[in-house]
């Protein structure tokens, strides 16, 4: 049954009436019944009293006839003339009676009162007779006196009127007798229907009772139905429900779900705030709480209130109950359930979005990785295939360098610290390649291990098991370089259709260290562009300004190829982070706003000559001593006695930066030792000379290359 | 950097709605004013910052009122609470770049109407309007 509560309402209203009238009738029937029973009484009466009073006028005229027959014999006639005035004085007042004291309506009566009327002047003076009728002499004996003469002709003439009218009167009697009679049969028929009725009545009321039964027991099934439905949707809908009242507490009905959210059962009558409290930060609660009030108000409607739900993706840690903690993420839906005065309940609805939540974020993801590699292959287009190649080439021997020191047994602190600045070098130097070709993905992997690597580094004890990290980031970092590296493969081959004039790719450019291939040409790699990119790059991540001029590399033998560049990076990097001015500060020493940046490679000798120099800042020697003091590379005093020489060389230091913030082009500390080490494994000589706030310069010189000792690049 | 004027009436003599905008940026204060579409809307001024538009507000009168909450020398926030304790009948509908749902509740606590983030197509503005309007 599921009838809605208007239509109820009406049947019960109907079903309520129709009982009230039935009552009513019952009640009419009833007053009926009383009225007609009453009537019937009286008819019965008058019947009684007419039946009774029919013998009367026969009795009358018998006793006016005995006391004439008494006043003939000069009898005693005291005694009839007694009973004769008894019977007049019965049937008068019987008579009388009949007619005013019930409320009989009949003309037979009427005529009866008449007649008995015309009695009245005949009969009065015999029954008014009070004296002595008789005389008695002794002659005659008893004789009529003068009175008893009159008196016996008064006699006479009434016997001789009752005579005559007596079986009139006794008809009449009889007469009325009949009509109460039939009276009373027609008020009987009458009140037998009526109570028939009256029977229908009870019957229908009975019946309407019955209904009344049976409808309410069919709506008390239908109620238990609903309740038993409402009890199973709450006990098994996925979503915690509940209604707020405007104290903001959770009512009596809510949904098993909360349960399993909240990990706890006493919601009725709980403020939500109380719920709350505990599972997110005060200013979230304190917000959500004003949100809440806000649904009160008339001023929000629901769209705008959706969209500034500071609930819809609750972030809650519970305990899982095996001891640890679970975060899960709840979405809170708001709604208002409206009553004829304004808003009546908030419904809330808490839904448990967690693996929305994750999905989202692994589709995120997801699109980040994609965008990220659409960006790097955008970034790779730019690139010389044959640069990217040989970078590929370079950083793979990098990596596999990396790999090698990781996989190297250490046990003394001094053995891991060994280990770890072989990392950075190593690292640095793929990061500075990378960076310069301009391919971010990689050298933003590369920055995350020098990451991992400079965290290392301030740990006091260090164990084997703190590299493991680091595997698992590198083993990334090569799954990455070999996506590169086939991507790179596809864009040759774009490359190669596209453009008929660029000669076909060399598949493995020589690298610099595998000496012997082309030992003394020259490297036919041009520097240049890679350079100007990265010139670019840096002046626009560090907000300067300059110009790089670059001369001579394009003789550079392949030999020393990888250690020129490196070298020219690093320095390069150098000159944009700490040589070069901003555009304000030149301006204020009155020097160009744009900066000059010189590199030039040229034969010296038998050997080569490298010379970098920028027109920027210079090197100040107390910089660089407070830098050493403060990276602790030396002490106090060994700072006040060190000379000029001496503390030019800091900045060849491993570990030593003036950055104490580390970015991607400065910070490390693992610069300029890189590019010292490397020069002096060839055999080669490194110098610097500089006049602070005019110039910085740095002179490389390397030897012949067949004169070079075996080194790594 | 404001203006305003008296005209209270449209040529079809149906009392117009007046219309303030406050924002510090004058291309947003006429994208407003350009892309909102409603006849019964009659700007009476714009305002850059809300000391300005309080003063605006006293001489204009406004219905309506677009409010930035981020603006030199009074914020959105303060000025709405000024709005409407001179005028609480005034309707005011934030339109600001700052996306946090606190901020939204704290300007409907105070006594906004309705919330319309930055950037903003001008469907929805309208859309906002309308829910003004309403």
């Amino acid at each position: 049954m599921n009838l809605s509560g208007t239509e109820r309402n009406r049947q019960l209203v109907t079903v309520g009436m129709g009982t009230v009238l039935l009552a009513l009738a019952m009640g009419a029937v009833l007053f009926a019944g009383f009225r007609i029973a009453t009537h019937m009484r009286a008819s019965i009466t008058a019947l009684q009293t007419a039946s009774m009073l029919q013998t009367y006028p026969e009795e009358i005229a018998h006793q006016l006839n005995a006391l004439r027959d008494r006043l003939e014999a000069r009898a005693y006639a005291g005694q009839a003339l007694a009973d004769l005035k008894a019977a007049v004085a019965r049937l008068d007042r019987e008579l009388e009676q009949l007619a005013t004291g019930s409320n009989i309506q009949s003309p037979e009566l009427d005529q009866a009162l008449l007649l008995w009327h015309q009695y009245g002047p005949v009969i009065t003076p015999v029954v008014s007779f009070s004296g002595q009728p008789y005389v008695d002499s002794d002659a005659g004996g008893s004789a009529l006196s003068r009175e008893g003469r009159v008196h016996y002709a008064d006699v006479k003439r009434a016997q001789l009127f009752a005579s005559e009218n007596a079986k009139r009167l006794q008809g009449q009697l009889a007469a009325v007798a009949t009509t109460q009679q039939q009276s009373a049969s027609a008020a009987a028929a009458r009140l037998r229907t009526l109570l028939s009725a009256g029977v229908l009545a009870t019957l229908l009321l009975a019946a309407a009772a019955a209904y009344f039964r049976m409808t309410r027991s069919r709506h008390e099934q239908a109620a238990r139905e609903a309740q038993e439905q409402t009890r199973d949707i709450l006990k098994s809908v996925r979503e915690g429900f509940f209604l707020l009242d405007a104290d903001y507490k959770i009512g009596s009905v809510w949904s098993d779900a909360l349960t399993r959210m909240f990990g706890r059962k006493d919601f009725a009558g709980l403020a939500l705030e109380d719920l709350l409290t505990d599972l997110v930060a005060p200013a979230t609660l304190s917000t959500a709480m004003k949100y809440i009030k806000l649904l009160w108000g008339d001023r929000a409607h629901e769209s705008l209130m959706k969209s500034i739900n500071p609930l819809s993706q609750l972030e809650i840690t519970l305990d899982n109950g095996h001891g640890g903690r679970d975060t899960r993420y709840l979405q809170f839906d708001f709604h208002r359930v409206m009553g004829r005065k304004g808003v009546k309940h908030v419904l809330c609805s808490v839904g448990d979005i967690t693996s929305a939540v994750l999905l989202a974020r692994e589709l995120h993801e997801s699109q980040e990785n994609a965008s990220a590699q659409v960006d790097m292959m955008l970034g790779m287009l730019h690139v010389d295939p044959l640069q990217l190649t040989s970078f590929l080439d370079t950083s793979d021997t990098g990596l596999q360098m990396i790999n090698a020191i990781l996989k190297e047994p250490a046990r003394t602190d001094a053995e891991f610290r060994r280990k770890l600045s072989g990392l950075f070098r190593e690292l640095h130097s793929i990061k500075g390649e990378a960076s310069a070709l301009n391919l971010m993905s990689i050298a933003q992997r590369v920055h995350a291990l020098e990451d991992m690597v400079g965290e290392l580094k301030k740990k006091a004890e260090l164990s084997g098991n703190d590299f493991l990290p680091m595997v698992v980031k590198l083993d990334e970092l090569l799954a990455h370089s070999r996506s590169v590296r086939e991507m790179a493969g596809r864009l040759t081959v774009v490359k190669d259709t596209d453009s008929t004039a660029i000669a076909p790719a060399p598949t493995r450019p020589e690298k610099s260290g595998a000496a012997g291939e082309r030992p003394h040409g020259k490297s036919g790699e041009d520097l240049s562009p890679t350079l100007q990119a990265l010139a670019e790059r840096l002046a626009r991540d560090h907000q300067k300004r300059f110009r790089l001029t670059l001369a001579g590399l394009a003789d550079v033998p392949a030999r020393y190829l990888g250690t020129v560049k490196d070298c020219v990076i690093q320095m390069l990097r150098n000159a944009a982070v700490h040589g070069i001015e901003s555009a304000e500060v030149r301006r204020a020493l009155t020097k160009d706003d744009v900066g000059v940046v010189r590199v030039e490679f040229r034969k010296s000798g038998d050997g080569y000559e490298l010379v970098f120099e920028d027109d920027g800042a210079g090197i100040s020697l107390d910089t660089l001593k407070a830098a050493a003091v403060r990276k602790r590379l030396i002490s106090e005093q060994e700072a006040a006695g060190m000379d000029a020489r001496a503390a030019m060389g800091l900045i060849f230091r491993s570990g030593f930066s003036t950055q104490d913030e580390v970015s991607m082009d400065a910070g490390r500390g693992v610069g300029m030792d890189l590019v010292a080490r490397t020069v002096y494994k060839l055999g080669g000589k490194i110098g610097v000379s500089t006049n602070p706030g005019k110039f910085t310069r740095f002179k490389i010189l390397l030897p012949a290359v067949g004169a070079a000792t075996t080194a790594v690049a | 950097m404001s203006t305003a004027n008296g005209t209270m009436t449209r040529g079809n003599g149906k009392r117009a709605l007046k219309l303030l905008i406050v924002d510090d940026s004058s291309i947003m204060r006429r994208r407003i004013e350009r892309s909102q579409q409603f006849e019964e809307l009659e700007l009476v001024g714009t305002a850059g910052d809300g000391v300005q538009a309080l003063e605006l507000f006293r001489r204009t009168d406004p219905d309506l009122v677009t409010m930035d909450l981020t603006m030199p020398q009074m914020d959105g926030i303060e000025c709405i609470s000024r709005l409407v304790a001179l005028k609480p009948a005034v309707r005011i509908l934030v339109i600001s770049a700052l996306a946090d749902k606190a901020t939204a509740i704290e300007a409907m606590e105070k006594g906004a109407n309705g919330f319309l983030h930055k950037p903003f197509t001008d469907r929805q503005l309208n859309e906002a309007f309308a829910e003004l309007l309403r």
